[in-house]
């Protein structure tokens, strides 16, 4: 598949904060370029910018300065090909789970010949008992299981995934971890995962950025060459962890003086 | 998913688990309470059928039917209510209301038929007023039917437009820029100042009635609709987008839905509006309905036929509402703790 490739050049982002008079640096000069089919995760403590660029990249939100292209084309507003699954709880609260999944093929006009498609994401996440509740009524792991099918329900050629298993517990989180990479070698679509569980950014990612605190920036790329499925008691898995946590420490504290 | 020997508790065991025992007074109390609004019926009965009325007041067995009717079919729930919890849980909630009622027929009987506190013609007892829709029931249909039928026109073209302003005022702020001043002036009008204009101007009185109640229920119904619209969650848009919705999409299947809750708040509001413009056309202008029956039967003096009216008039409208909120707790059953906003 050739369809999918994101480059980012250059990205600035200013949010103004019309409240306090004042603006935001956000994201400062970022550049990436992921091929497609690529898995890639991205990294960094908290607040630093991390779902604002993968919002600029769903076209949700422009880029003050440098530009932004899929597949060649500058991205401009959303579009069916480039799927995200919000950080926060996004279900449509007057939709039951399986009307939900629906939603982006009833909007895409594929409905009508992927219906069981529906039953199979369903329940790939486990959740055929509830497939005619209504979001109030799932926990917030099952909301999240249902958030992540119903944008894999249209197989976009882009998924940009925020934080997606954040509220599930490490068990349910590694089987869902599984599913991703299997659906991801059936249909090598370019997968971009915020994460904040460093162990799953390697589970799962051929490369790894790690950002900086606010304003965010690329600080350390990460090539990964292991061959899925990959083995977290490894002494490669371990090793990467370590080089993370180191940075992502470093990128946190000025004093550099600390010794592992 | 729950093993053989310990099947999951029905729901009604569930709430009978999860409330608190009850201690055998209780029970009683419970029992005789069920039990208050049957001795309330046979009391009322007794005193219709056995004390001497006032002069030479005239009674009928309809009053005899109509209690009994009732007393009856609580009979049938009282009795129930020791096979079936439903049963008890309905009736012990009941209670206390039906008894009331009863008692209060009891005190308008004996303030009226019994004693003449309450003189006639203003006050006459119910076996009259009964007596009165028993034997002008054709007319009456007529006019319940005229009347429902003036009603829903009205609101279903109240409704519809209210929606379509509403809903689009709240999605685009040109057309919002357009439609508030509109609301700002027309809204704090009453409908039904315009009756008199309507009555000269309007081609058919119908017509004009229609449009009545039409703008009456327009108003609330415009401005929940657009509230509602411009109240929901951005994620639930941006969500939409990224699935591939179309501008189309957003509006009838994002916007609307779940805007429904503050609707259905300006389509109850509407309701009790449109009711009300519908009783002033009949009374103002329109030859039929309710309404009209009831300043027709003025003309004659004739209060049993106009409490008649005024009877079948709140059960009419009861019966509407009934419905409406039927309609509400179907489409909002999504909601949190049901239907309420
Ligand atoms: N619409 C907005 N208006 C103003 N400021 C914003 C807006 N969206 C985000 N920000 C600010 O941008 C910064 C980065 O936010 P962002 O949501 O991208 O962080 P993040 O890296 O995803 O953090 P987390 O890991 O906690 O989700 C934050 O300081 C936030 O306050
Ligand atoms: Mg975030």
């Amino acid at each position: 598949m050739s369809a999918g490739h994101i480059q980012i050049n250059n990205i600035k982002k200013i949010f103004a904060r019309a409240d306090l008079n004042s603006t935001l640096l956000v994201l400062d000069e970022v550049s990436l370029d992921i091929r497609p089919g690529e898995f890639v995760s991205l990294v960094g403590t908290s607040g630093c910018g991390k779902s604002t660029l993968l919002r600029i990249i769903a076209g949700l939100e422009t880029a003050t300065d440098g530009v932004a292209l899929c597949d060649g084309e500058p991205i401009n507003g959303t579009n069916p090909k480039r799927g995200l699954v919000f950080q926060e709880h996004s279900l449509f609260p007057w939709l039951t789970v399986r009307e939900n999944i629906a939603f982006g093929l009833r909007a895409t006009k594929q409905y009508s010949f992927k219906k069981e498609l529906v039953d199979a994401l369903i329940s790939m996440v486990g959740l055929e008992e509830f497939a005619d509740s209504f979001p109030h009524q799932l926990s917030g792991g099952m909301q999240q299981r249902v958030a992540l099918v119903r944008a894999l329900a249209i197989s976009p050629d882009v998924l940009l995934l925020d934080e997606p298993l954040g509220a599930l517990d490490s068990f349910t989180r590694m089987v869902i971890q599984e599913e991703l990479v299997r659906l991801w070698q059936e249909r090598h679509n370019t997968m971009i995962l915020i994460t904040h569980d460093v162990d799953e950014a390697i589970y799962l990612s051929q490369r790894i950025f790690i950002m900086t605190p606010r304003p965010g920036r690329i600080i350390r790329e990460l090539t990964l060459n292991m061959s899925y499925p990959r083995n977290r008691s490894d002494s490669a898995f371990v090793d990467i962890r370590n080089i993370i946590l180191k940075q992502l420490h470093f990128a946190t504290d000025t004093h550099e003086d600390y010794n592992l | 998913m729950t093993s053989g020997a310990n099947p999951l508790p029905t729901l009604w065991e569930l709430k009978e688990m999860e409330s608190k025992p009850k201690t055998r007074m209780a029970r009683l109390f419970d029992r005789i309470i069920c039990a208050l609004p049957i001795l309330a019926a046979a009391l009322e009965l007794l005193q219709y059928k056995l004390r001497p009325n006032f002069r030479n007041f005239t009674t009928t067995d309809a009053y005899t039917v109509f209690v009994s009717f009732f007393a009856v079919l609580i009979l049938g729930l009282f009795v129930a209510s020791f096979f079936s919890k439903r049963a008890f849980e309905k009736l012990r909630a009941q209670s206390p209301l039906y008894t009331v009622v009863f008692l209060l027929f009891a005190a308008y009987d004996h303030a009226t038929l019994k004693t003449g506190l309450l003189p006639l013609p203003y006050f006459p007892w119910p076996d009259r007023i009964l007596n009165a829709i028993i034997d002008d029931r054709v007319l009456l249909l007529d006019c319940i039917g005229n009347s429902l039928q003036l009603l829903f026109l009205g609101y279903i073209f109240g409704a519809a437009a209210g929606l379509l302003t509403g809903v689009s005022a709240g999605w685009s702020r040109s057309i919002r820029y357009w439609v508030m001043p509109l609301i700002r002036i027309l809204g704090p009008i009453p409908s039904t100042t315009w009756l008199p204009i309507i009555l000269i101007v309007a081609a058919s009185l119908f017509g004009g009635s229609v449009f009545l109640i039409a703008l009456g229920v327009w108003y609330p119904v415009t401005m929940t609709s657009m509230n509602g619209v411009q109240n929901i969650r951005k994620a639930n848009f941006e969500v939409a987008r990224t699935l591939g919705a179309s501008n189309a999409r957003l509006v009838f299947r994002v916007a609307v839905p779940s805007a429904m809750p503050y609707i259905f708040q300006g389509l109850t509001q509407g309701m009790s509006v449109a009711c009300t413009a519908l009783m002033v056309a009949e009374m103002m202008g329109v030859e039929s309905g309710l309404g009209w029956y009831i300043n027709w039967q003025r003309g004659w003096a004739e209060f049993a036929k106009m409490y008649a009216a005024i009877i079948v008039i709140c059960l009419t409208f009861t019966v509407v509402n009934m419905a409406l909120t039927l309609i509400r707790k179907r489409v909002l059953r999504w909601q949190e703790g049901g239907a309420g906003v």
